[in-house]
């Protein structure tokens, strides 16, 4: 039988009654037609040629604008979608001046080594298509030790990560002489993925690059490319301290994409609960790999990703053959990352399972569909996931499947506010002190500090003393001098503020153990408790131990019917209050808090049915975190108001800003917590708290604070709006037992907008 | 912001580095215990270290050697007419440069060298000489002095190729606008040398235990070496030289060792050393082998076969003597080899024995029965399963031809 075009599936789509009338919105994107420019004349004649070889004899607007702008000496950001040829943004600026100049050097940073080796590839394509003897190479873990010193000497550019500048590079800079005296330019790639803990580290990193290359007389000039945020520059400047002129008129053309807006079908009608996403996908997707049509499909978490996974390998093991369909989440080790990836380009792989790891830009070539298990969180990066369709092919089917979740079926609802919003908006703390404190021992370690020598544009001063009491540093004759036998750079992670990771160790086979993977403390006291089930590609494991004073879970393989989900009890503690506004009813306070998590007990849910088939306690000990938080209180009884209905309005309240907060403040929903409290310790007071997941905060809850009433009126707006009757997951949640729980939540929510309107009153 | 505040709350997440007290001083106290000691103030601009210097004489013995064995060597080197790696061929004693640092830690940027010390000949006698950082600030003055002195060909440390000079390097390149370059010369490393000759008879290669075994020096009340930061933070701090003096007294034996391993080592290459074992020769016969110095190999080896009948010697004689075509001289040192030889020494033997046989003599029998010795030797050895699995395949293949053969 004749396998169907995406075209024909589409259609069927709509026809199909069944399916049509759960979809909410049928969106097109009309095909762009692309800008261009000429290649600029003073482009060196090899490099110009080496273009046309590929079939490039023009620009797209963006890529001359850049290139004009880099001429002159500016620093830039380009934003540019999936597919618009990023690439050459830094690409041909940076060849340009090392053709002219062979002295002249580039460091790209890309955020993973996989995307480094996929840069480089494409970049060396080119280098011999110019016939050129520039340099290029990778330097990251992998790199062999026996070309290091070539590496160090005579690369024109390299190509790393944040990580190895941080721990390799930066603090064995003597070795890096030629690199730093030369450095012309400083590629970042993928802007937008630093934002947060991670952004927050690397800003700080950049800080210290910047401060190498003044010791060694260079001042690089910065490209930055980014995916779609709504404050590229701002980021931009903020990560590198540079002014940036920002670019951001795209030329590149696009495919015709259809981009389809599918609200599972309402099972239980007065609960307002719909089908589940998952089991949704699941057919959704069958139906496109069955007729062979590469399809990506996202899910927001790694356990989902491998329950997705089991599902559709087991639909189409008959068509296609097991390996067709593989997952791709962050925990994978490399080799497999790789053979995944190249699987795609040759199209032995028919369908990927992803977490946001394949977000980023790793080429993978022909995929013309791609399914998103849920709101991914952000619009931008829906947008980066949907980019992962149509790269290459005329069409394209984007389907975003909405979860019972308030956030999805407040996008599933409202997709005009999701396709004309803008984007959000990524936030970085660069001056959290825990963060900042680190990065100046890895500083003062490099270079000694000068007495009133800024670090980034702050003044050190204090957290130097600091350092000095606590004997790391030796002041002496004004300067601040490195005095201790540490390599600080080895204890500080970039990717999280807490540092040890959890080791995975398969002991299935007793004479051979071997690692999985990893996974960070925070997420283990939940994913890797004693008797959790653990997936990974796909094979379930049982956690038998958890070695918590080692940091190490032993995982051993079973097959079982159900999966876990563990849940996590927290106490808060107020610290400080920086920053507030009240009315008579109401104080809305910005400060810092102390945070004690604690796993309680997990559930066993069966797959397919996902009913409750079990549960157990998990003995871990409390974590602590020290962060930043925003909070609400009511101040004074409500008249008419109980307890009880006092209680249930928190709940929904902050069910429903569980939802609005991560799409203002853009943020994986993990990295901020809401939590409600009937008496918070510190005024005895009804409170909702919006706090950093990360020691000493990253911004996120601070933005909260600002954003005010704006927010708060939002998710008012999501629960007036529900079509439930007493509410429901998508707007207060399904912990409310009494009548007028939506109604209670509506009145908490409009004193606190008012506690915030009076903001700046006070 | 208000970071004091802050950090007082942060306390607990900040991780600890140390806890080692450091606090500073302009002046420089104890000038008379350092003056007593040998050591006087190096002064440039308003820069200083102290420099401390003493004379031995080539009489001087340290350990099982006079330190004039050194002369010796030298001597014996520039009488040799072939190629080594460590020859001193071309040089006088005088030309090298013993040379060791202590530091505050492992290799990176930050790390700080606060002790350059060295010696070289001199006539009838051997200057020691060490400058002492005496605070961080200091540093220019450090190697000013350092390199105002330093004039020398080749460059003698142990394991100063990977951690001493790059580290040297390194710090002179964050001063490199306030004091010259550093000169280029050769090097010799000891530690890279005693790994050849000793990692197979040697449990341990510090040079603690080289002196033990190798040079008949035993350290009384040495302070261990990687006590040495925390007594220059120490120093740092309060000033007072007792630690350091130890430290001093620590890194002077280190290249009083470095002279007269040297001296050591040479007479191992140089034929020189009566009490030579048989393992060290077949070590130098490799080393030579490996230096392009065919004849001086065969002669350690064979010297190493003739004093015990060493099997690996005898294997890498029947090598050599294989590629001569010399086929009978081959087996019976291979057969020696086969014999007494460790497990894996019997596979490549048996392997060899049964290459000479299927192509050469055409023995077929005979070189079956080899490769089913090489299969048994196989078994004995300890080896991963996998690799073990991959090198049987190999015999089996040899085998199946060769019984292939043998049915024609």
């Amino acid at each position: 039988m004749r396998k169907k075009t995406l075209s024909e599936i589409a259609e069927n789509f709509r026809n199909d009654k069944e399916i049509a009338s759960q979809i909410i919105k049928w969106h097109t994107i009309e095909p762009k037609e692309a800008v261009y420019a000429p290649l600029p004349d003073q482009i060196h004649p090899d490099l110009s040629k080496a273009l046309e070889r590929r079939g490039i004899g023009r620009l797209y607007s963006h890529q001359a604008e850049a290139y004009q702008a880099v001429s002159d000496g500016k620093s830039i950001t380009a934003v540019t979608p999936t597919a618009s040829g990023k690439t050459l943004c830094y690409n041909l600026p940076v060849i340009q001046q090392i053709m002219n100049n062979k002295h002249s050097r580039a460091l790209y940073i890309f955020p993973t080594k996989a995307l480094a080796q996929d840069q480089k590839t494409e970049l060396n394509e080119l280098l011999e298509l110019a016939e050129a003897s520039i340099n290029s190479y990778t330097y990251d873990g992998d790199t062999p030790a026996g070309i290091r010193q070539k590496v160090r000497k005579a690369g024109h550019i390299v190509i790393t990560n944040p990580d190895m500048l941080h721990s390799a590079i930066l603090p064995h800079h003597t070795k890096w002489v030629s690199l730093f005296e030369n450095l012309k330019y400083v590629v970042i790639d993928e802007l937008h993925i630093y934002r947060g803990v991670f952004g927050s580290h690397v800003a700080n990193v950049i800080k210290r690059l910047k401060r190498i290359c003044s010791f060694y007389g260079s001042d690089p000039v910065f490209i930055c490319t980014s995916a779609t945020i709504a404050n590229p520059k701002e980021l931009a400047e903020k990560l590198t301290g540079k002014q940036m002129q920002l670019i951001d008129q795209n030329g590149a053309p696009s495919a015709r994409k259809h981009f389809v807006f599918y609200n599972p079908p309402v099972v239980n009608h007065q609960m307002n609960i719909r089908r589940s996403a998952t089991l949704e996908v699941r057919r959704i997707a069958g139906l496109l790999l069955k007729e062979k049509i590469q399809t990506i499909v996202f899910a927001r978490s790694r356990v989902r990703v491998e329950i997705i996974l089991t599902y559709l390998q087991e639909l189409v093991k008959n068509e296609l053959g097991p390996k067709s369909i593989r997952g791709y989440r962050g925990g994978y080790l490399p080799t497999q990352r790789r053979e995944i990836e190249k699987g795609l380009r040759n199209g032995d792989v028919y369908g990927v399972v992803s977490t946001n790891a394949l977000e980023l830009g790793v080429d993978i070539g022909q995929l013309q569909a791609c399914v998103m298990t849920g709101y991914p969180g952000t619009i931008a990066s829906a947008w980066q996931q949907a980019g992962r369709a149509g790269r290459r092919q005329g069409e394209a089917l984007i389907l975003m499947v909405a979860s019972s979740s308030p956030l999805d079926q407040f996008v599933i609802q409202h997709p005009d506010y999701f396709l004309e919003a803008s984007p959000e908006t990524a936030r970085i703390n660069p001056e959290n002190i825990i963060i900042m404190l680190d990065h100046l021992k890895c500083a003062a370690f490099e270079l000694p500090f000068n007495e009133g020598e800024a670090f980034g544009g702050i003044d050190p001063e204090d957290l130097l003393e600091y350092l000095t009491e606590e004997r790391v540093l030796h002041k002496s004759r004004g300067k601040w001098h490195w005095m201790n036998d540490a390599f600080p750079a080895h204890n500080i992670s970039l990717r999280s503020a807490s540092q040890e990771n959890v080791v995975i160790i398969d002991q299935t086979e007793t004479a051979a153990h071997k690692v999985l993977g990893e996974m960070d403390r925070f997420s283990a006291m939940t994913l890797l408790h004693d008797e959790a089930i653990y997936l990974h590609q796909g094979v379930q494991y049982q956690v038998e131990f958890l070695d918590w004073e080692e940091k190490k879970a032993f995982v051993r393989e079973v097959e079982v019917d159900y999966y876990t989900d563990a849940n996590l009890a927290v106490q808060l503690s107020v610290l400080e209050e920086d920053k507030s506004s009240e009315t008579e009813l109401a104080r809305v306070s910005y400060g810092d808090v102390s945070v004690r998590a604690m796993a309680t007990i997990f559930k066993k849910i069966k797959f397919d049915t996902h009913e409750n088939i079990g549960s157990g306690p998990i003995d871990l000990p409390e974590e602590e975190l020290h962060t930043n938080a925003s909070w609400f209180s009511l101040k004074e009884e409500l008249q008419d108001m109980t307890d009880d209905r006092v209680e249930q309005g928190l709940i929904g309240a902050a069910h429903a800003l569980k939802a609005i907060v991560p799409v203002h403040v853009m943020c994986d929903p993990q990295d901020i917590q809401i939590t409600p409290q009937v008496k918070a310790v510190h005024n005895q007071l009804p409170t909702i708290f919006i706090y950093d997941r990360y020691p000493g905060g990253i911004g996120l809850s601070e933005k909260v604070y600002e954003l005010g009433s704006t927010l708060i009126s939002e998710a008012a707006g999501l629960v007036r709006g529900c079509s439930c009757e007493e509410g429901c997951p998508s707007c207060v949640g399904t912990e409310i037992s009494l009548t007028g729980g939506k109604r209670d939540a509506l009145i908490l929510l409009k004193l606190f907008a008012e506690a915030m309107e009076s903001n700046h009153e006070l | 912001m208000n970071f004091k505040k802050k950090l007082e709350r942060m306390k607990p997440h900040i991780k600890k580095t140390t806890e080692k007290p450091v606090v500073q001083t302009e002046k420089l106290p104890f000038l008379d215990v350092w003056n007593n000691h040998d050591t006087f103030v190096y002064q440039s601009e308003d820069h200083f270290c102290l420099i401390r210097e003493v004379h031995y004489e080539l009489d001087h013995r340290h350990g099982e050697f006079k330190l004039s064995s050194l002369i010796k060597a030298v001597e014996m080197w520039n009488r040799s007419d072939f190629n080594h790696s460590l020859s001193a061929k071309g040089y006088k004693a005088e030309d090298l440069f013993f040379f060791d640092t202590e530091t505050t830690g492992l290799s990176g940027t930050g790390t700080t060298i606060f002790l350059l010390g060295y010696a070289r000949f001199d006539g009838e006698k051997i200057i020691l000489k060490q400058h002492i950082l005496t605070d961080p600030s200091n540093e220019v003055a450090l190697y000013l002095s350092f390199l105002e002195n330093v004039n020398y060909e080749m460059l003698v440390t142990f394991n100063g190729k990977s951690f001493d000079w790059p580290q040297v390097k390194s710090r002179h390149t964050l001063i490199r606008n306030h004091v010259p370059k550093l000169p280029e010369t050769g090097h010799f490393d000891l530690y890279h040398a005693a790994k050849r000759l000793w990692k197979s008879s040697m449990t341990s290669l510090k040079l603690k235990s080289i002196e033990e075994e190798k040079l008949g020096f035993e350290r009384k009340e040495d302070i261990p070496g990687y006590l040495a930061p925390a007594i220059y933070f120490d120093f740092v701090e309060r000033k007072n030289p007792e630690g350091m003096l130890k430290v001093l007294e620590h890194n002077e034996k280190d290249i009083l060792s470095l002279i007269t391993l040297y001296a050591h080592i040479s007479a191992q290459l140089l034929g020189n050393d009566e009490n030579q074992s048989s393992s060290e020769k077949l070590e130098a016969g490799k080393w030579y082998k490996k230096e392009g110095e065919q004849k001086r190999s065969s002669d350690y080896l064979n010297a190493s076969f003739e004093m015990d009948q060493n099997p690996s010697a005898a294997y890498y004689l029947a090598m050599d003597y294989k590629k001569q075509e010399h086929f009978e001289r081959a087996i019976s040192l291979f057969e020696v080899t086969l014999e007494y030889g460790s497990p894996r020494e019997q596979r490549e033997s048996a392997i060899e024995l049964a290459k000479i046989h299927e192509h050469q003599l055409k023995k077929l029998d005979q070189a079956y029965l080899y490769t089913m010795k090489a299969i048994k030797a196989l078994d004995a050895e300890d080896l991963r399963q996998e690799r073990k699995t991959d090198k049987l395949e190999k015999i089996k293949y040899r085998m199946n031809r060769i019984s292939r053969k043998m049915r024609k």
